[in-house]
């Protein structure tokens, strides 16, 4: 395998990556707007937009190569993945301390 | 009798069966004549503590034996039937290390009932030789959660044992990692237990959050923010050695007492890390597996979502492993961790789909193989172990903990006024 493919290859995998992260974000954004309830947005913004800044991460560490930049990329990839769920359950339990009954099916607030 | 009573000693993981049975049996027959004795020779200002027995919970502190002191100096004098020394585990039988930690416990108690048996001898007063002393392990067969649980156990033991007062080692935190929990004093208040913390003099004043500092804690800290510093700066360059240096010292100073919760082992720690680096792609892949169902749904305006409210009790230790089950249920989409209320998590899901997942306790058991080790993982599913339960729609179980729970009669913006917080009781227990 030459320098170039391999150089090809890897602008197609960041391609590919930054995609991914623009679809679960985009998900994520329609789930915002769609769903009913705070605990069910709760999991869209939270859950979508982890994948979603993610690969966008990957995306930054393949462009800039996992030297210095790219390592601390990654770096960042794990806080968000420790933050995310931690902010997703923060607002999740100040909606269910408040007394906010869970949207269900027949529910017909919006 | 101050002797030791070595039945009642926890000697095997059933010891509160062993000291309900052998050890209470003594204590409740010895109290009638120890309350005769004792209204003769009244003066404590508690005027109830002259009958029965005390409880005195234990840990390895540096306040105990001055703790130990005066509670076999009031006992003698109040003539009270027994102090009973209890050790509350902070382990559960059958977990690795469960057998280390409880033999731990095991010589922690038989000098403290030495300590106790000789201050007894040594005492002056007339009801000292009456004073039985008896030793426990409370606990040990279950995960304890906050000094909701503690109280719990503490009360059992009491009420089979004919014990009526408990006095507290002021140091005295039932395991180390109960920092933002309320004192324990003030939730065994609730009980008809009275309670009183043992006037010894403190070395230091420690804030409540804080635990213990130990080497062993402030190395771990200490290499731990010096390899994030050099990560981020240029390990080969001495000017960032030295400044990474100087801010681990000071990070590990100022917060190895509240940032790691126990002491770091040989190999318990880095095996711990060795099985969470093997967990990490499992949960990707759960979370992009999920995910992939979950943007379906949101996408597809024709497939409908059924979000319901969830109960499961799980079997993993506070702190730490419960924060890492509750993030990985919450990362992986359709579930979301609402509330830990002890080890019980209520987890709203958005599919039932989702839901039924979360009932198969992967998650549970991948904590449990990170934390415990592979032979720990195998259990039964939350589900096989009946300790699911749905809170809403058509499938409910049981009822929704929100006091405006029964759906319908909700406002249409969702606003209830009259909504009396259940939660509010135990805000503070459950961090």
């Amino acid at each position: 395998m030459t320098a170039a493919t391999l150089e090809a290859a890897r602008v197609w995998l960041v391609v590919a990556l930054t995609l991914l992260g623009l679809f679960f974000s985009f998900v994520s954004m329609v789930g915002v707007l769609r769903l009913p309830d705070v605990y069910s947005r709760a999991h869209t913004a939270s859950q979508a937009d982890t994948l979603g800044a993610g690969f966008g991460l990957a995306a930054v560490a393949l462009t800039v190569g996992l030297a210095g930049a790219g390592f601390k990329s990654v770096l960042l990839l794990f806080f968000i993945f420790v933050t995310n769920p931690t902010a997703a359950h923060a607002i999740a339990r100040a909606a269910f301390e408040e007394g906010i009954v869970p949207w269900i099916e027949g529910d017909d607030r919006r | 009798m101050a002797d030791t009573d070595p039945p009642a000693g926890g000697a095997d993981p059933d010891a509160t069966a062993t000291a309900d049975s052998g050890a209470g049996a003594t204590v409740g027959s010895g109290a009638g004549a120890a309350a005769e004795s004792g209204d003769a020779s009244e003066t404590d200002a508690e005027s109830d503590s002259a009958a029965g027995a005390v409880i005195v919970p234990v840990e390895p502190t540096s306040t105990l034996r001055s703790t130990i002191a005066h509670v076999a100096a009031s006992a003698a004098e109040d003539g009270a039937s027994a102090i009973h020394l209890v050790e509350i585990a902070s382990w559960r039988d059958g977990d690795p290390e469960s057998d280390d930690r409880a033999a731990a416990a095991e010589r922690v108690l038989e000098r403290v009932s030495a300590w106790t048996t000789a201050d007894l001898d040594d005492s002056e007063a007339p009801g000292a030789a009456d004073v039985e002393v008896v030793t426990a392990v409370l606990g040990a067969d279950d995960y304890l959660f906050g000094a909701d649980d503690y109280v719990r156990v503490l009360a059992e033991y009491a009420e089979a044992n004919g014990a009526d007062r408990v006095v507290l080692d002021p140091e005295y935190t039932p395991v180390g990692n109960t920092t933002l929990l309320q004192p324990l004093e003030f939730a065994l208040s609730n009980t008809p237990l009275s309670v009183e913390t043992a006037p010894v003099d403190r070395p230091t004043r420690r804030e409540r959050f804080r635990t213990e500092a130990t080497t062993g804690r402030f190395v771990a800290l200490f290499g731990l923010s010096l390899a994030f510093y050099l990560l981020l700066g240029d390990p080969t360059y001495w000017f960032d050695v030295v400044t990474g240096v100087a801010t681990a010292a000071v990070v590990s100073t100022v917060l190895s007492r509240v940032s790691l919760d126990s002491n770091p082992a040989i190999p318990r720690t880095p095996m711990r890390i060795v099985r969470g680096v093997i967990y990490l792609p499992v949960l990707l892949f759960e979370i992009l597996k999920a995910n992939l169902v979950v943007a379906r749904v949101i996408l597809d305006p024709r497939l409908p979502i059924e979000p319901t409210m969830n109960r499961m009790r799980v079997i993993v230790g506070s702190g730490l492993p419960l924060m890492t089950l509750a993030n990985s249920i919450t990362l992986t989409p359709g579930t979301l961790t609402v509330r830990a209320r002890d080890s019980d998590l209520y987890v709203h899901s958005l599919l039932p789909w989702a839901r039924e997942g979360l009932f198969d306790g992967s998650l549970e058991r991948w904590t449990r193989f990170v934390y415990y080790g592979r032979r720990s993982a195998r259990l039964p599913t939350p589900r096989e172990r009946d300790d699911v339960a749905i809170l809403q729609g058509d499938d409910a179980t049981e009822e929704l903990p929100i006091a405006a729970a029964d759906g319908g009669a909700v406002d249409a913006d969702g606003e209830t006024e009259s909504t009396a917080d259940p939660s509010d009781a135990d805000g503070v227990t459950d961090r």
